[in-house]
């Protein structure tokens, strides 16, 4: 993922790793550059982009 | 030249009939969007052995064959300096890659393609991504990939991997590539140069993943892991090599490696002669004029003070906080959802004080869902989405340049604008937060500040939707918080003193929000606000009820009823401030509820205001402070915060008195 605050791309996974404070989930991982917190994408959202990406990958290269 | 050949310089991974593709290249080219656009779901993430550096891989079938892919960590050379690159360097001398894709940034060719020509000179098996192309282009930058891959004698793609754009190139790119017979492209060095390298290279005699050539200039540059594999497959000859190694070296007194780079640099300047082309006149971008404007203070002040007032006072405050919030609490709730409601149950349920609970004065329905849903919702809905928006244009850091000289004068830089920006949203997080300030002196004055003077989104909302009816009141607001917030930040940093630390960043690109992006951002995190706020509110009504039944309630208010009239605030107003200790969303709408019962006019609203504003932070909020800063610090805090906002709330009453403004 790309953070929203400094645009440094990290792995949601890895950051995922270093976190866990928060009691029942704070829902967001924090930047492994800036630390700014970015809110994870909820499982909907990734079905949905899943889809869209799928739909983009059918029609071919943008370029 | 020597030759190379594909056999491993230690132990190679086995080779299966699963194919590698490493991805290589400077941090923040796009190494790991390509990565997830070539993988997609199928990734592990673990430590490369003996080391805390981590590297994904994952696995993709390209054109019918199945492939696996490695995102190394960020490398600027060859030769390696910190463990990341180390890491990278070992991907490619153990794990002998089918491909390596070495991804750069298009705008800054001419400084990444030494790596390049060093990889090819290792006579590694390169493609070349030239990557964020759009970028580049919006620049005005003109870059012939046919001319320099016909120079540099491997496949060339551009691409905006951000945009999913020559995936499929790169794809076609790693199924058809072809390793070439006879050594790659030759590149050469001064005289002097070229005969230390070729001295060393020549009496070697074992085999490398990378070339003799290439080994000799980092044989000279003093690789020490590069000695260590050298003098193992060198063996008897080893002795003579290394002091012929060291006997250049002396003579160059330790020059070499920047003569080397020098040199590599010109190389790589004079491949991109007539492939690079830069307007005569730089094309400036919106983007980039608006970039340059917002970490000026002329301008960039101008602008915040823009932003602010569209996006909070007339979306958050007058779209939100006022016609949403008409719409459902108003129209929604209180006409139609609450007597449909209050009629059903008291028709259901025979006992009062069950009645009471759910459907009463401090009713679980009747207050705590209607404040949820008709009242805060819609405020954090406009709140998420302004803030989304600011967010995906890159306009948060720019905030950070901008604040970074001021802030130091709180002892503070421009990196507690992350935690004070997200103050904005939920203080309680915001206070989390801190902890990632570098020193404890920062974290402290942070975490005052956050409790003091910055109000959640629902708290604004209301708030600015309150006081923009009498626009006076909000500039008595505006401008009592903001110099509180000057005053308490210039006194702690004389109270805990030492030095603001140094404050750096790399600026990404502002860019125009994308629509898909702005609206899952707010989606996401609207449904974990929501989450957390319902239960709490639902909680609270309960708790009240509890207050009420047993008589405590009406205790609690009569105690704080001297402390509203000293600020000329009448009895009621201390629900509010009840309410704002449970969370500072549920007091600020319990303010709404006093404003539209009239119970307050327009400097009893401003006192009001400004001393919830500033009033201790809620219960979640004081017990982060607790884990975070310790017992001690949070009560000291707590403390002073309750007691200036009530000499505040005092102070200013008597001044609205005295000078009848608001009146």
């Amino acid at each position: 993922m790309i953070c929203g605050f400094c645009g440094h791309t990290f792995d949601e996974n890895v950051a995922r790793q270093g976190c866990g404070g928060c009691h029942g989930g704070c829902h967001s991982v924090h930047c492994p550059r800036c630390n700014y917190k970015n809110p994870l994408e909820t499982a909907l959202v990734k079905k949905l982009r899943r889809i869209f990406k799928k739909n983009d990958a059918d029609k071919g290269d943008a370029e | 030249m020597s030759s190379s050949s594909n056999s491993s310089s230690s132990e190679p991974a086995g080779r299966s009939a699963v194919r590698r593709v490493a991805l290589v290249g400077n941090p923040n080219v796009g190494k790991s969007v390509l990565f997830n656009a070539l993988t997609g779901a199928y990734v592990t993430v673990s430590n490369y052995p003996g080391t805390s550096v981590e590297v994904s891989r994952g696995n993709t079938i390209i054109e019918g064959e199945a492939w696996q892919v490695i995102d190394t960590p960020g490398m600027y050379s060859i030769h390696t300096i910190t463990e990341e690159e180390r890491v990278a360097r070992e991907i490619l001398l153990h794990e002998t890659p089918d491909v390596v894709v070495h991804v750069l940034d298009a705008r800054n060719l001419e400084r990444m393609l030494a790596m390049t020509v060093q990889l090819i000179e290792a006579e590694l098996p390169v493609i070349l991504v030239v990557n964020i192309m759009d970028e580049a282009e919006r620049m005005g930058l003109k870059i012939d990939l046919e001319l320099l891959q016909k120079r540099l004698g491997i496949p060339v793609i551009g691409a905006a991997t951000a945009r999913n754009r020559g995936v499929d190139a790169i794809r076609a790119a790693i199924a058809g590539y072809e390793r070439k017979g006879e050594a790659g492209k030759h590149f050469p060095y001064s005289r002097l140069l070229e005969h230390d390298i070729n001295e060393i290279a020549g009496m070697m005699t074992g085999d490398y993943i990378l070339s003799r050539r290439s080994l000799a200039m980092l044989l000279l540059q003093q690789d020490e892991e590069l000695i260590e594999i050298v003098r193992h497959r060198e063996g008897d000859g080893y002795p003579v090599l290394a002091e012929l190694a060291r006997e250049i070296s002396f003579k160059r007194r330790g020059s070499f490696h920047l003569n080397l780079s020098l040199e590599r640099n010109e190389i790589a300047k004079d491949l991109l002669n007539g492939v690079f082309v830069a307007p005569d006149k730089r094309v400036v971008t919106w983007a980039e004029r608006l970039s340059n404007w917002s970490v000026k203070p002329l301008t960039g002040i101008p602008m915040l003070l823009i932003v602010l007032y569209f996006g909070l006072y007339k979306f958050v405050g007058e779209f939100g906080a006022g016609t949403v919030v008409d719409l459902l609490e108003k129209q929604f709730f209180v006409e139609i959802v609450n007597p449909w409601v209050v009629g059903l149950v008291r028709n259901i349920v025979p006992w009062e004080i069950v009645q009471e609970l759910i459907v009463g004065e401090y009713g679980i329905i009747t207050l705590g869902i209607r404040y949820a849903v008709g009242i805060i919702l819609p405020i954090v809905a406009t709140f998420f989405i302004f803030f989304s928006f600011l967010e995906d244009t890159g306009y948060f850091p720019r905030l950070a340049l901008l604040v970074d000289r001021a802030f130091k004068y709180f002892g503070l830089t421009g990196r507690a604008v992350i935690p004070m920006v997200l103050g904005f949203g939920c203080d309680t997080m915001a206070t989390m937060v801190t902890r990632t300030l570098e020193t404890v002196r920062e974290r402290v004055i942070a975490t005052v500040l956050l409790a003091l003077a910055i109000p959640c989104s629902a708290q604004l909302g209301v708030i600015i939707a309150l006081l923009s009816k009498s626009p006076g009141s909000l500039a008595v607001w505006s401008m009592c918080l903001l110099l509180i917030f000057i005053a308490v930040g210039l006194l702690a940093a004389r109270v805990l003193p030492g030095e603001a630390p140094m404050f750096y960043m790399e600026l990404p690109p502002m860019r125009l929000p994308q629509f898909s992006n702005v609206l899952t951002k707010t989606y996401t995190r609207m449904q974990w606000y929501f989450l957390e706020i319902l239960p709490l509110f639902v909680l609270a009504s309960v708790l009240l009820w509890l207050g009420k039944v047993t008589g405590f309630f009406e205790k609690a208010i009569d105690t704080m009823t001297p402390v509203m009239a000293l600020l000329g605030l009448p009895r009621e107003a201390a629900v509010a401030f009840i309410f704002g200790f449970f969370r500072r969303d549920y007091g600020a709408a319990g303010l709404y509820d006093l404003q539209t019962k009239g119970l307050m006019d327009a400097r009893q609203l401003t006192v009001a205001a400004v001393t919830l504003t500033l009033f201790i932070p809620c219960v979640a909020q004081f017990l982060v402070m607790k884990n975070e800063r310790g017992w001690k610090v949070a009560a000291g805090i707590g403390l002073f915060v309750s007691l200036l906002a009530f000499g505040s709330g005092y102070l200013l009453n008597q001044l609205l008195l005295v000078t009848g403004l608001l009146a």
